[in-house]
Formats: structure tokens, C-alpha cells, sequence
């Protein structure tokens, strides 16, 4: 029985609102005395300050930190209370609050009876349709408005951590004549990769999953819009909590944060750990919400064997993020009992063990590899089909081959511990279960081979950023494969070969494929066109001092120099000053992505083509600019969306209008036309 | 180009469209729920790893000395009250399902002052404990579990206090239709709600039976 045959005089009441009449709405509580990002930062502001208080106060002369005169729960408590004041400050505990009191905010807004709208994320849809700046700088619920702040924090994110990657190339300049003291040169150290490692954790999954992922899908909208806005603002506010950590002196453990030196660092440690606990929640929430979106809001027709690979690699991911991240969430909140209430967890002399903190962080820390690799093979699966007008080869492979990475990477974590707290007996197994993720993860590589094979490929920015993928992470994963090896991993652990490593596959693989999702997608978020003179010089100049930066440091690593030191044997400054110089020179590749993103995006903006690359992904069939309701009409999905170049292919969707011209995915470049 | 729509011409659901847009919302409650307890599992799982890691290395023979324990009377008193807010939860879902919403609702209204109980003595334990936080591994994970175990309670409560006020406004604002007869998209929402929450305090009761063996008896 349908909800129509049942009860008739009821669709009028579930009509949606028009636009034009939910004026009222928009005004209403939408000044700037309203809530926003400037009130979130004041009540973030005022939470601190209280929190600080708080902490002395029921505490006093409890002096924990060693040699600081710090109150470490004072620390603690003013950073609980700027998050918790700054989520007050920008209205993310509204809702929460009002359920208390059974109330749902949309519904009490109106007089009428709650609506299906208002039970189902009509709120979200009526603040989509918000118009303007200040839309950004409040807690919208709107998946767009949310992928859209989602990229500016990513890269608010990747320049803090890029500009202190060049105070590290800049101190690696000298083995004698130091920039930093050894101390500082740590703390930049550790700054650097915990910055760079949350960042990375988002950078795709925030910006362009929350984007995409319901359009892909045929969605009209997110499953928890609330949770979606609650994952962004949380994940700004550990941004703070990270960063806070060297006002207070930094922290000294590289971004591991192993014990024992986790328990005797100072405040800083406490930054580190609440920094990660809270951008813990945020990716549990993105995840959580992403996942549940895509099981229950994939349209009609969109069967498992028609997702976009891209999805396919989301939800691989967001499986990855829901489950392994309260494990990193449980060894923060034990660390922080250990520098606050003095427990022991990981202090061996009372009973806990430093090894404790190892396994926790790592169960988590390798899935997240995982988290950061994911979703750059599914922008490349989803970018490289449309460049070469050939169906993606085996997308069934591709999809199991993402979901065995995902499952396969809960049962890794121990190689990380070949050197320090594992049984000797017990390397061979985890070396194989290492290699074994090999082999999904070649599929994957082989599914972008295969389509490559024998394409006519066109050569725009972003397809260069997707063969560049290849490239490093061939070279990523190759290295990989060798550190999964016992003798091999004894022999080259802490030292510059496993730097160079993981930034082939974290910066090579994710953040280059990061940038042809850019490239790709920033058409349609945006309605603008990025200047290609300016993207190509930004491509080739990324990828060629990329590797002139990266590559060296194989061969640093195998000449000996161990990670996180400041100094290092004489023979090695030549490598060493190459590599720095490249650094600077790949740090002047962001400058022009950014000059480009000014100039193309607000300078001298040009309205891009509704589909500028001809792509058959549903995405890009809907309206330009996108509407808060995504699509006019639930699509009914009739094929998967790579069927380029294919003769009598099935239209990808009908929309459910008679003027409305379903894709066939034998559509030529040109015409407006049915092809 | 083959892009074939230019411009958005308004959103107008078809009632098929209502009903799709309705059962996603409805499945979104029920795996949201089921994912929630995944989550969860990790969380618990971690603190159980814990555990058994520390007993099992016993470092410096530091992980129990003396066997001390945590005060039995207020691990049986907060396990119990956690039974007890479980067990009304799930009778009163049972109860709505068969239309009896003043049945759920008393339950509601118990469990939550049952769940208050246990986050009450959950807290006053801490001036009970006869150890310091750090003596001894097991301290140290017995007050990881309380943290967790304080943030589970609030949360658990948290979500039936607010299907418990949401039934209460619900029935004004289905117009003195009952939410468990009613069809309207909200009640429906509600029910499956209701559904999820007992579903979780269902699983903390079995969480609660496992933590309470490790930390007070074993």
C-alpha cells in the first residue's frame, strides 16, 4: 500500500515548499547576530577561558606536567571547553538540545502539521536554498554548502602543513648550521605529520564524498545532514586543538605519539591527543553518515553493480572510518586519563605498557592508510574512463578489490611493530597478511591499466594528475611491498626510505589524485572553469619536483639518515640540499594551484560548460547550478555510467520528464542532442 | 555537450517519490543504528584489549597487587540499573508496537530516571575506589571503563528521554492521533526510532554483562 492510495489528501500537505514562498524562513534568525563562524569563535573564545579556570580551580596546585609549572587538566578542560563552546557558537547543539524537549526545529517553525519534508531533512533543503556568502560561514545542511567549506578546510589543513614541511627542508639544508634548535626542529617535526595525517584522513572523503556521493547516487540528500555539518565543524575545531599544541610548546613524538615519551612531554601532548580524539569523531560522523546514505538513498535502479567506483571507494573508506576510528578515539581518551588523573595505561613502571599505545594506535593507524588511499583510486576509476572514452576495464574487480583492501587492513597493523612490542615468532604472519593486501591493491592498479590500454586519451589537467597516481604510486607501492618484508623492514625502519615511501603513496597517490578531482569536478561545484595554462603549469611543476623532493630520500634512507633528527652525516648534504630545493620549488606549484584557484574562481571567473569533459557520470546530468534538491526528479538509473563509446547502450537514467533527453552513453562530444 | 539539463525547473515529489524518500529515511534509522552498535563494538573492544593486554603482561607484577578490586555493591547497583533501563526500553517498544503508547511512555519515564541512577552511582564510585588511578594496570583500565561506561549511560539516556518527549509532543501534533497508529511520515519515523534505541540499550545490556564480569569479578 502506498503512502498515495492510502491517504490522497495528504500529498498536498507533503508538498514541497517553493522556493519563493519560504521567504520568511530565510530571514528569520539569519542576521549576523545569528549564529556563525564569528560567534563560534567568540564562544570558543569564552569556553577556553572558563575551561582554564575550571580546571585550576578544581585542581589547584595540582601541578602534573614535569618541569612546566602546567596544569594539565586546566589544559585539558579549556580545550573541551573551546570545542564544546565553539559547536554552541555555530549552532551545532541546537538540535540536540531541542529533542531534549521532543521538539523538531524545522516543524516548530510552522504552524502547520510536520511535514514529510520536515521529518526527512527538510530543513536541509529550505537552508540549501539559502543564497550568498554567509551561507559558508554557518552550519548549513546542505551536502554542497558542506563539501564546498569542506575544501577550504582541507586546505587551510594542507598549507599549514605544507609551510612547515618547508621549515623542515630549510633546517635539512645544513648538517651543521642549524635554522632550529634539535627541540624545535621536532616539534615542527610532529606538527607536520599530524597535520598533514588528519588532514589527509579528509581530504577527499570530506570535500568531494559529501559532494558527490548523493549526486552520484541519484540522492536527493544526505541521510544525517546534521551529523554531515557536525563532522565539518568538529573536524575545523581539532584543526585548532592540533595547531594549539605549539603555542604550548609542541610536541616531541612525530606524529606516533609514542609512549614513553608521550607521557613525559608536556602540554602540547595534551593538544595532540584531544586534537585527535575530536578529529576522531568528526571522520566517525562522515563516515557514519556517508555509509548510511549510500546503503539507504541510492535511487531506483542503482544497484550495487551500477555504483560509481568512486562511491564503491567511499564506502570502502567510511566502513574504514566508522570502525577503526574509536579505536584511535579509546587510546587518545586513555593517554589523556594518563597525563591528567594519572592513570597508567601506557607506563610500564605501573603496571600499563608502552606497547599498549603501539597496538591501539596502530589497529587504527594502518586502516587509515587505507582511509587516505581509497578514495583517490576511486577519483582516478571515475576520471580515467571519461579521458579515454572506454568503459572502466573489470569495475567488478575494482569494487571488490576496494572493499578487500578494507577488509584486509584490520589485519596488518602488527608490521608497524616488527622492531619494538611483537613476538619474533610472530612477523612471518603479519609480513604475509601485508603482502597478501597487495594483491587487491594491484587489482585496483591493474582495473586503471586495463582501461588505459589502447585508449585515445585526452590529455587535460586532470587526467595528467590521474597518470601521475599511477606513476608515484607505482613507485609508493613497490616500496611498500619491500617494507613489508621482515629483513628488509629491520634494516631501513625510521629512516628517510619509509619517509619517502609513504609520501609517494599518501602525497603521490592521494593528494595528486586529490587535485584531478579538483580539476574534474570544480566545474560543477562551482559553475567556473579553472584556467588550464595555469593547471598544466601547476600539474607539471607538482609532479616534476614532487619526485626531484621524494625520490632522493630512497636513497638518503638507505645511506643511513634516520627520520625526525636535525642533523646528519656530511656526505649526504648534496641529496639533502637537492631534495630542499625541490621542496621549494614543489611548494611554488601550491602557490600557482592557488593563484590559479583566485584568479579562475573569483578574479577573471568563466561560467564552465554544464559537462565540460562530456562525462557520462550522473553528477554532471543534473541542473547547472546544481539545486538544493539535486535533482528535479528521483532519476531511475538503468545502467552503470561507463558505457563511453559503446554503440546501442542503454540511457544511464530517466528522469521522469517527457522534455528531458536521457544520456546514452554513447554520446559524442558535441551537440546538445540525444546521441 | 551531453549534459541534459540546464536548469532546475523546481522540485515537485510525486507521491512515489514521497515513499522512496520515506523508506530511505525509515532504513536510514534502522542500519544508522545497527552501525552505531559496530562503533561501538570497536570502542568497547578497544578498552577490552586493553585489558586482557595489560593482565596478560603484568608488568613489574603491577596488574592486580593484592587483587584489589572495585566496590562490588556499586558495580551491582549500576550493572543492575543498567538491566533495568534495558529491559524497559525494549518492554516499552514492545508495548508501543501493540499500541499501547501510556505503557511506553511510564517505561520511557522509568528508564530514564533508572539510567540517571546508574550515570549517579557510576560518578560515586570514584569516591569509593580504594585505589589510585595509577596503582596498578587494573586501575588504570577500570577508570578508562567508567569514563566510557559515563559517556555510554548519558548517551543511552540521552536517546530515550528524547523518543520519550518526542511521543509526548507528537500526539498534539498528529492532533491526538496516537504515534503508533498513526501513518504520518512522523510517527513512522518515530517508531523506527524507538526500534533502533531499544535495540541499543539491548546491546548494552549484553556490553554491561561482559564489563561487569571483567572489572568486578574476575
Amino acid at each position: 500500500m502506498t503512502l498515495s492510495a492510502e491517504r490522497p489528501n495528504e500529498v498536498e500537505v507533503y508538498s514541497h515548499v517553493p522556493p519563493a514562498s519560504t521567504g520568511a524562513t530565510r530571514k528569520k534568525g539569519r542576521g549576523w547576530l545569528s549564529q556563525h563562524v564569528g560567534t563560534a569563535i567568540v564562544a570558543g573564545f569564552l569556553g577556553y577561558i572558563f575551561g582554564h579556570w575550571l580546571g585550576n580551580m578544581i585542581s589547584s596546585g595540582y601541578t602534573v606536567e614535569v618541569n612546566t609549572g602546567q596544569n594539565s587538566i586546566a589544559d585539558l578542560l579549556a580545550l573541551v571547553f573551546m570545542v564544546l563552546g565553539w559547536l554552541i557558537g555555530i549552532g551545532a547543539l541546537n538540535y540536540p538540545l531541542a529533542k531534549l524537549v521532543g521538539r523538531e526545529p524545522s516543524s516548530s517553525t510552522s504552524s502547520s502539521a510536520p511535514t514529510l519534508e520536515d521529518d526527512v531533512g527538510g530543513e536541509a533543503k529550505v537552508d540549501g536554498e539559502l543564497e550568498g556568502w554567509s551561507r559558508y560561514f554557518r552550519y548549513n545542511l546542505d551536502h554542497k554548502v558542506v563539501g564546498l567549506q569542506y575544501v577550504v578546510a582541507v586546505l587551510m589543513f594542507l598549507f599549514t602543513g605544507g609551510l612547515l614541511a618547508m621549515a623542515i627542508r630549510t633546517e635539512l639544508l645544513n648538517p651543521t648550521t642549524h635554522v632550529f634548535s634539535a627541540d624545535t626542529y621536532i616539534k615542527i617535526v610532529s606538527e607536520h605529520g599530524t597535520i598533514m595525517m588528519m588532514m589527509a584522513s579528509s581530504v577527499v572523503v570530506g570535500p568531494l564524498g559529501n559532494y558527490f556521493v548523493p549526486l552520484m547516487i541519484g540522492a536527493r540528500r544526505m541521510a544525517f545532514p546534521r551529523i554531515e555539518a557536525f563532522s565539518l565543524w568538529v573536524f575545523v575545531a581539532g584543526y585548532m586543538v592540533i595547531f594549539s599544541a605549539l603555542p604550548f610548546g609542541g610536541f616531541p613524538t612525530g606524529w606516533t605519539g609514542y609512549a614513553p615519551l608521550q607521557t613525559q612531554a608536556g602540554p602540547g601532548m595534551v593538544s595532540y591527543l584531544f586534537g585527535f580524539f575530536v578529529i576522531g569523531l568528526g571522520m566517525m560522523a562522515a563516515g557514519f553518515n556517508l555509509l548510511v546514505t549510500i546503503i539507504n538513498y541510492r535511487a531506483p535502479g542503482m544497484t550495487w553493480s551500477r555504483v560509481p567506483v568512486f562511491v564503491w571507494s567511499i564506502l570502502a573508506t567510511a566502513a574504514l572510518l566508522t570502525l577503526a576510528t574509536p579505536v584511535l578515539a579509546a587510546g587518545g581518551l586513555f593517554g589523556l586519563l594518563d597525563k591528567t588523573v594519572q592513570t597508567a595505561f601506557y607506563v610500564t613502571e605501573h603496571g600499563g605498557s608502552s606497547f599498549l599505545w603501539q597496538n591501539l594506535f596502530w589497529f587504527f593507524g594502518h586502516p587509515e592508510v587505507y582511509i587516505m588511499a581509497l578514495p583517490g583510486f576511486g577519483i582516478v576509476g571515475e576520471i580515467i574512463p571519461v579521458f579515454c572514452r572506454k568503459p572502466l576495464f573489470a569495475y567488478r574487480i575494482a569494487a571488490a578489490g576496494m572493499i578487500g583492501v578494507a577488509l584486509l587492513s584490520f589485519f596488518v597493523w602488527q608490521h608497524h611493530l616488527f622492531q619494538s612490542g611483537i613476538d619474533p615468532d610472530m612477523r612471518p604472519l603479519f609480513m604475509l597478511t601485508t603482502e597478501l593486501i597487495s594483491i587487491p591493491t594491484g587489482f585496483i592498479f591493474l582495473v586503471g591499466m586495463g582501461t588505459l590500454y589502447r585508449a585515445k586519451i585526452r590529455f587535460e589537467v586532470p587526467m595528467l594528475f590521474c597518470m601521475a597516481v599511477y606513476f608515484n604510486f607505482l613507485i609508493g607501492g613497490v616500496s611498500g611491498v619491500f617494507l613489508s618484508d621482515v629483513p628488509v623492514n629491520v634494516t631501513v625502519h625510521g629512516g628517510f626510505f619509509v619517509l619517502s615511501h609513504f609520501h609517494y603513496t599518501i602525497m603521490g597517490g592521494l593528494i595528486f589524485a586529490f587535485m584531478a578531482g579538483l580539476y574534474f569536478w570544480l566545474p560543477k561545484m562551482t559553475g567556473r572553469e579553472m584556467n588550464k595554462k595555469l593547471g598544466l603549469w601547476h600539474f607539471w611543476t607538482m609532479f616534476v619536483f614532487f619526485n626531484l623532493t621524494f625520490f632522493p630520500m630512497f636513497f638518503i634512507g638507505l645511506l643511513g639518515q634516520p627520520r625526525r633528527v636535525f642533523t646528519y652525516a656530511k656526505n649526504l648534504q648534496a641529496l639533502n640540499d637537492f631534495s630542499s630545493v625541490s621542496a621549494f620549488l614543489l611548494g611554488l606549484s601550491f602557490v600557482i594551484f592557488v593563484v590559479n584557484l583566485m584568479w579562475s574562481q573569483f578574479i577573471k571567473p568563466k561560467k564552465a560548460a554544464a559537462n565540460p569533459w562530456d562525462s557520462l557520470g550522473l553528477e554532471w546530468q543534473t541542473a547547472t547550478p546544481i539545486p538544493p534538491h539535486n535533482f528535479d526528479r528521483i532519476p531511475v538509473i538503468m545502467t552503470d555510467p561507463y558505457h563511453y563509446s559503446e554503440e546501442g547502450a542503454p540511457a544511464l537514467a530517466y528522469f521522469g520528464e517527457d522534455d528531458h533527453v536521457p544520456v546514452r552513453s554513447g554520446s559524442s562530444t558535441s551537440g546538445d542532442g540525444p546521441a | 555537450m551531453s549534459d541534459t539539463i540546464r536548469n532546475s525547473k523546481g522540485m515537485s515529489d510525486t507521491p512515489e517519490e514521497r515513499e522512496f524518500e520515506l523508506r530511505a529515511h525509515i532504513g536510514s534509522i534502522w542500519s544508522g543504528g545497527r552501525l552505531f552498535i559496530g562503533m561501538y563494538t570497536f570502542l568497547i573492544a578497544s578498552l577490552a584489549f586493553s585489558y586482557f593486554y595489560l593482565r596478560s603482561s603484568n608488568n613489574g607484577l603491577l596488574w592486580r597487587p593484592n587483587h584489589v578490586t572495585a566496590p562490588t555493591a556499586f558495580g551491582w547497583s549500576i550493572y543492575s540499573l543498567m538491566l533495568l533501563t534495558a529491559f524497559l526500553a525494549i518492554f516499552g517498544q514492545r508495548r508501543l508496537r501493540k499500541g499501547a503508547v501510556a505503557d511506553f511512555q511510564l517505561a520511557a519515564w522509568i528508564g530514564v530516571f533508572t539510567g540517571l541512577g546508574a550515570l549517579f552511582m557510576q560518578s560515586w564510585e570514584y569516591a569509593a575506589v580504594p585505589f589510585y588511578p595509577g596503582s596498578s594496570g587494573y586501575a588504570s583500565t577500570f577508570i578508562g571503563f567508567t569514563v566510557i561506561n559515563i559517556a555510554t549511560i548519558i548517551a543511552g539516556t540521552y536517546w530515550l528521554e528524547t523518543t520519550l518527549a518526542r511521543s509526548l509532543r507528537l500526539r498534539k501534533e498528529l492532533g491526538g492521533v496516537s504515534p503508533q497508529l498513526s501513518m504520518h511520515p512522523s510517527a513512522q519515523s518515530f517508531r523506527a526510532n524507538v526500534a533502533s534505541m531499544a535495540y541499543f540499550w539491548g546491546y548494552l545490556a549484553l556490553v554491561s554483562t561482559l564489563l561487569f564480569a571483567m572489572f568486578y569479578l574476575l
